[in-house]
């Protein structure tokens, strides 16, 4: 099987609840260089990035997916858009679900639009995380 | 914390730029705070079987640099609103101790209301690694 077009609109189970721990926080702000106090103390926000880690994991389903015939190797993060509607904070609990938005196949590649909802438990959309990736068909030399 | 307001700014201004240098240790250290473990960014042996000409920085390290640019100019990461960035050129760590420089700038392009939008250009080795990168910062009153 191969991605197409059919598979446009297709989307997987939330990811197993995540729980946002200030100790998380301090460990991601100190691997991207960042020292902003918001980042630290009692009641920090996660970095504006850190939406990454949690819909990464939602990425996971798409690229397991055996009707897709996806090869990790070789696809490539193309862009990435992330839409906020407040900072993630520590004690969030959330979900992430990946909808595959647009399916194009271009020479020997496919280009996928994805997007990924990240909410708490309670329903609430913190965060519209959208990525491309370029699949190609064959693998690199 | 820094204050900028709408006010106080227009379309062309300019942030203070932001250099940093990601070292093998530092896509170590994101691998880990990020959970991806992908091998091009510790491997070269991986990476020269997918075609690149070296261990390569994760493209969502360069882009949580990129907006460091705009949070430590509005202080609070909770204004940013929207961030997009396509990852046009992968950034080559060599494995030494300088590691691979990446100057990112950033400038005003866009003010609606309170909602400003800020370019952010990132450049390894005169290359640009992030195109049509983009974050939209709600500065309040």
């Amino acid at each position: 099987m191969a991605i197409s077009e059919e598979h446009v609109g297709r989307s997987y189970p939330p990811t197993a609840p995540y729980v946002v721990s200030a100790a998380k926080i301090a460990e991601f702000a100190a691997a991207i260089g960042d020292d902003n106090p918001a980042y630290a103390g009692s009641e920090p926000v996660a970095p504006p990035t850190f939406v990454a880690v949690i819909s990464s994991t939602a990425w996971q389903a798409m690229f397991d997916d055996p009707e897709l015939g996806l090869a990790l190797r070789r696809i490539v993060h193309g862009d990435q858009r992330f839409e906020y509607r407040r900072a993630l904070r520590a004690g969030d609990a959330v979900t992430a679900q990946l909808r595959i938005d647009k399916v194009r196949t271009r020479g020997t590649a496919d280009i996928i639009s994805s997007s990924v909802e990240v909410r708490t438990l309670d329903q609430e959309l913190v965060c519209t995380a959208s990525a491309t990736f370029f699949h190609s068909h064959e693998a690199a030399a | 914390m820094s204050t900028v307001t709408a006010a106080d700014i227009e379309v062309g201004t300019q942030l203070p730029p932001l250099v940093v240098r990601f070292t093998r240790a530092d896509l170590v250290r994101y691998a880990g705070a990020s959970t991806d473990f992908n091998p091009i960014h510790y491997s070269e042996r991986f990476a020269a079987q997918v075609g690149l000409p070296g261990v390569v920085a994760h493209g969502m390290l360069t882009m949580a640099s990129g907006l460091r640019v705009v949070t430590d100019w509005v202080g609070d990461p909770a204004k940013v609103r929207s961030y997009f960035a396509r990852f046009t050129k992968p950034v080559v760590v060599p494995d030494d101790d300088r590691g691979a420089e990446v100057t990112f700038t950033g400038t005003v392009v866009a003010k609606a209301g309170t909602v400003v939008t800020i370019g952010i250009e990132a450049v390894a080795d005169e290359v640009k690694v992030l195109g049509a990168a983009r974050a939209e910062v709600d500065l309040g009153e």
